[in-house]
C-alpha cells in the first residue's frame, strides 16, 4: 500500500516538479550559461578563430607570472585567513551564544560595509606616512617606514581582512558540531593541550577549513579591487591584467580567455574538492 | 588504619555565591565500587570533576595513595572517564578510539595492539574494531568508551551517569557489564549516579549527596535499612511517614503515639527528642502487613485502592490524620483478600522496622 502512494506522489511529483523550474531553468540559461559560451567563443574568434589567445596567454612568460603571482596571492591569503580565523571561530563556537551573536553581528556588519571604503581605509592606515607607519616610528620601534603597501604585504592584509568572514562562517559552523566534552574526554585519555588540536580538533574541523578554504581561495583568485589598489605593479593579478587587456588594450579575445582559464581552474578546485570531501563522507557513512 | 588510596579532604567549590559542594571528606580504598548518589544539583558531578581536573575547587584537597592531585593538569592525572554523553572521537574508528590513550603516551605499536585487542574483548566488542562510532548503537558506544578509559590501567575511574541516555534494558545489561568489568579489573571506580536501583546494583558502597554534603555513606543495607536522617530515609526506597508524638526513651528505643490514638513500642530514633516532642514515624510499604503478629504495632486506615500483583499487594491507604500511605504487603496465604477500597480496616508493622526523625 505505501509502496504505491510513494509511486503515485513519485509519478506525479516529476513532470510538475519540471514544469515548476521551467522559469529558472530560462533564467540560468539565459544569464549564466549563455555568457560563458560567448565568452568561450570570443576567446577562439576574436580577432580571428583559432587558439592563438591561449597560446599567447600560456606561452608568454609576462602573462605566466600574472598567472603564478595570482596563484601565489590567493594561496597566501587563503592560509593567513585560516591562521587567523580559526581562533576566532573557536572562540566564537565555544562562548555564550548571546555574546556570539553579537560578535556574529560585527562580522557581518563589516561584509557589509562598503568594500572600497574598506579597502581606502587599508591604504589610509598602511602607506609610507599612513597611520601604523607613524606610530611605530613615533614609538621608536623603527627609523624608516615599513613597506606595507603596493606589495605583496598590503594585497594579503588587505585580502585576509575581506575573507575573513567567508572563512569564519563556515568554520563556526563546524566547531559548534563538536561536543567540547570530546576534548575533555581527549585531556583524562593523556592528550596535551596541543596532541587534542592536532589529533582531535584539527581532523574534526577539516570540512569547515576545506570549504572555506576553498571559497577564500576561489574568490581571491578573480579579486580586483583590493589587489589593484593595495598591490603594486610587479605583482599584478589575473583580474587586474584582464581588466587592462579589455580597457587599455581593447582586446577582448585575449581578456575572454584569461577569464575563461580562470573558470577552468576555479572548477577544477571545485572538483578536488567534492572528491575529497565526498570520500571522507563515504568513510563516514561505512 | 592503613591510609586510604583515594582522600577527599574537605572539598569545597563555590560558585560565585553558590556553594556546590561543602566540605566533604571522603576516604576511597582500592578496588572499592564507589557510587555518588543524588538529585540533580546535589554536588555529586562536582565533586567527580574536581577529581578529574575539569574545576579547582575553591578549597580543600584530593590526594591519591597520599599525593595531591590538584597541582597536575587533566592530562597528567593518569585517570580514566566515562562520559554522560557519547565522547568517543567520531573520525576514530573503534580500535583507534581504544588506541588513542595509548598513541598520546607513545607506546610501540605492538603493545598498542595487543592492549586494544584486550580491551575490546573486555568489552565484547572484538568484532566491531574497523567501525567508526556513528555506526554503533548508544550502549556499544559506552562500552567503547569503557574499554578507552581502562586501556591505560589507570587506578581510578570515574563514571559520571554513563547510562542515562540509554533506555531501561540495554541499562541493565550494561551494568551487568561494568560489575563484571570491576571485578576483572580490580580498578577503584567513582561512580555518579541519580538512580539509585543503578547505585544499589553497582555499588560496593553509596555516597549520598544532598546540597553539596553527604548525607551518608554505607552499604546500600545501611542507607535502606538504618537511615541517618530523613532525607536518606526518604531518597532510598519507598518510604512513608506518619506523624506522630514522642512519649519517651524506653530500653534504647522511642515510644510514640500515632495519630490515631494507639501507642507504638521499641521504635528507633537516628536523633535524640524531647518528650512531647513532634515526629516522623517512617515505614517502608512493604514493613505492613495485613494480618497481625503478637508485637507487631496497629494502624486503623481507610482503604483507598487495593491491587494484586501476584507475588505482593498494593494497597494505597488513608490514615486518620488524612495522609495517605503506600502499603504493599507480601500476598502470602495468610493475607485476607478483605482490602477493598472504601472499607476501614487495622494493618499493621513491627516497630523494628520502623524509624523515627524529628519533624
Amino acid at each position: 500500500m505505501s509502496v504505491q502512494a510513494q509511486q503515485g506522489i513519485a509519478t506525479l511529483r516529476i513532470p510538475e516538479g519540471l514544469g515548476g523550474l521551467l522559469p529558472a531553468l530560462i533564467l540560468i540559461g539565459l544569464f549564466f550559461v549563455v555568457p560563458v559560451l560567448a565568452l568561450l567563443l570570443r576567446s577562439v574568434t576574436d580577432p580571428a578563430p583559432g587558439l592563438q589567445n591561449y597560446a599567447a596567454l600560456l606561452g608568454d612568460g609576462t602573462y605566466a607570472r600574472v598567472f603564478f603571482n595570482t596563484f601565489l596571492v590567493a594561496a597566501v591569503v587563503t592560509i593567513v585567513t585560516v591562521l587567523v580565523a580559526f581562533p576566532v571561530a573557536w572562540m566564537l563556537a565555544i562562548m555564550p551564544p548571546a555574546l556570539a551573536s553579537i560578535l556574529f553581528g560585527i562580522i557581518i556588519l563589516s561584509m557589509w560595509t562598503n568594500l572600497l571604503t574598506r579597502t581606502y581605509a587599508w591604504m589610509v592606515l598602511l602607506q609610507r606616512t599612513g597611520v601604523i607607519n607613524r606610530a611605530l616610528i613615533g614609538a621608536g620601534i623603527i627609523d624608516q617606514p615599513l613597506p606595507l603597501i603596493n606589495n605583496l604585504t598590503g594585497v594579503t592584509i588587505g585580502m585576509v581582512y575581506i575573507m575573513l568572514p567567508f572563512m569564519i562562517l563556515p568554520l563556526v559552523g563546524t566547531l559548534r558540531a563538536i561536543d567540547p566534552m570530546t576534548l575533555r574526554a581527549a585531556a583524562l585519555c593523556g592528550a596535551s593541550p596541543l596532541a587534542a588540536f592536532r589529533r582531535i580538533l584539527l581532523p574534526l574541523s577539516l570540512p569547515g577549513i576545506a570549504a572555506g578554504g576553498l571559497m577564500v581561495f576561489v574568490m581571491s583568485l578573480g579579486y580586483f579591487v583590493t589587489p589593484a589598489l593595495l598591490g603594486g605593479t610587479s605583482n599584478m593579478m589575473l583580474a587586474e591584467m584582464i581588466a587592462q587587456m579589455i580597457q587599455s588594450m581593447l582586446n577582448w579575445g585575449l581578456g575572454s580567455a584569461a577569464a575563461f582559464i580562470l573558470l577552468v581552474v576555479t572548477m577544477a578546485l571545485y572538483a578536488l574538492q567534492l572528491r575529497l570531501v565526498g570520500s571522507k563522507r563515504a568513510v563516514g557513512g561505512a | 588504619m592503613t591510609q586510604a588510596f583515594l582522600s577527599i579532604r574537605k572539598l569545597r567549590k563555590a560558585f560565585g555565591a553558590f556553594t556546590a559542594v561543602h566540605d566533604v571528606t571522603l576516604d576511597i580504598p582500592k578496588g572499592e565500587f564507589l557510587t555518588f548518589l543524588g538529585p540533580s544539583g546535589s554536588g555529586k558531578s562536582t565533586t567527580l570533576y574536581a577529581i578529574a581536573g575539569f574545576q579547582d575547587p575553591t578549597s580543600g584537597d584530593v590526594l591519591l595513595q597520599g599525593k595531591s592531585l590538584l597541582s597536575i593538569p587533566s592530562h597528567k592525572r593518569n585517570i580514566g572517564m566515562v562520559f554522560q554523553r557519547y565522547t568517543l572521537f567520531p573520525h576514530l574508528s573503534v580500535a583507534e578510539n581504544v588506541a588513542f590513550p595509548l598513541r598520546v603516551r607513545r607506546r610501540p605499536d605492538g603493545e598498542v595492539k595487543r592492549k586494544v585487542a584486550d580491551m575490546l574483548a573486555l568489552v565484547r566488542l572484538e568484532n566491531f574494531a574497523e567501525r567508526l562510532p556513528a555506526a554503533l548503537s548508544g550502549g556499544q558506544q559506552q562500552r567503547v568508551a569503557l574499554a578507552r578509559a581502562l586501556a591505560y590501567d589507570p587506578p581510578i575511574l570515574l563514571m559520571d551517569e554513563p547510562l542515562s541516555a540509554l533506555d531501561k534494558k540495554l541499562r541493565e545489561e550494561i551494568q551487568a557489564e561494568i560489575r563484571r568489568i570491576h571485578r576483572e579489573t580490580g580498578v577503584t571506580i567513582l561512580y555518579v549516579t541519580h538512580d539509585q536501583e543503578e547505585a544499589l546494583h553497582l555499588s560496593d558502597r553509596i555516597a549520598l549527596f544532598r546540597s553539596g554534603r553527604i548525607a551518608q555513606i554505607g552499604t546500600g543495607e545501611d542507607l535502606y535499612l538504618r537511615p541517618a536522617n530523613e532525607f536518606v530515609a526518604g531518597f532510598i526506597g519507598n518510604s512513608n511517614f506518619l506523624a506522630v508524638e514522642h512519649l519517651e526513651t524506653e530500653n534504647g528505643a522511642a515510644v510514640v503515639r500515632l495519630a490515631d490514638g494507639s501507642i507504638v513500642k521499641g521504635v528507633k530514633a537516628a536523633d535524640k527528642l524531647d518528650r512531647g516532642q513532634k515526629a516522623r514515624l517512617m515505614v517502608r510499604p512493604e514493613a505492613f502487613h495485613l494480618t497481625g503478629v503478637p508485637g507487631t504495632a496497629s494502624l486503623a486506615v481507610e482503604i483507598v485502592d487495593a491491587a494484586f500483583f501476584g507475588d505482593r499487594r498494593r494497597v494505597v491507604a488513608r490514615t486518620a490524620s488524612g495522609d495517605e500511605i503506600d502499603v504493599r504487603p507480601t500476598s502470602d496465604a495468610a493475607d485476607p483478600d478483605g482490602a477493598d477500597a472504601g472499607s476501614s480496616r487495622q494493618i499493621f508493622f513491627d516497630p523494628a522496622a520502623a524509624f523515627l526523625f524529628p519533624a
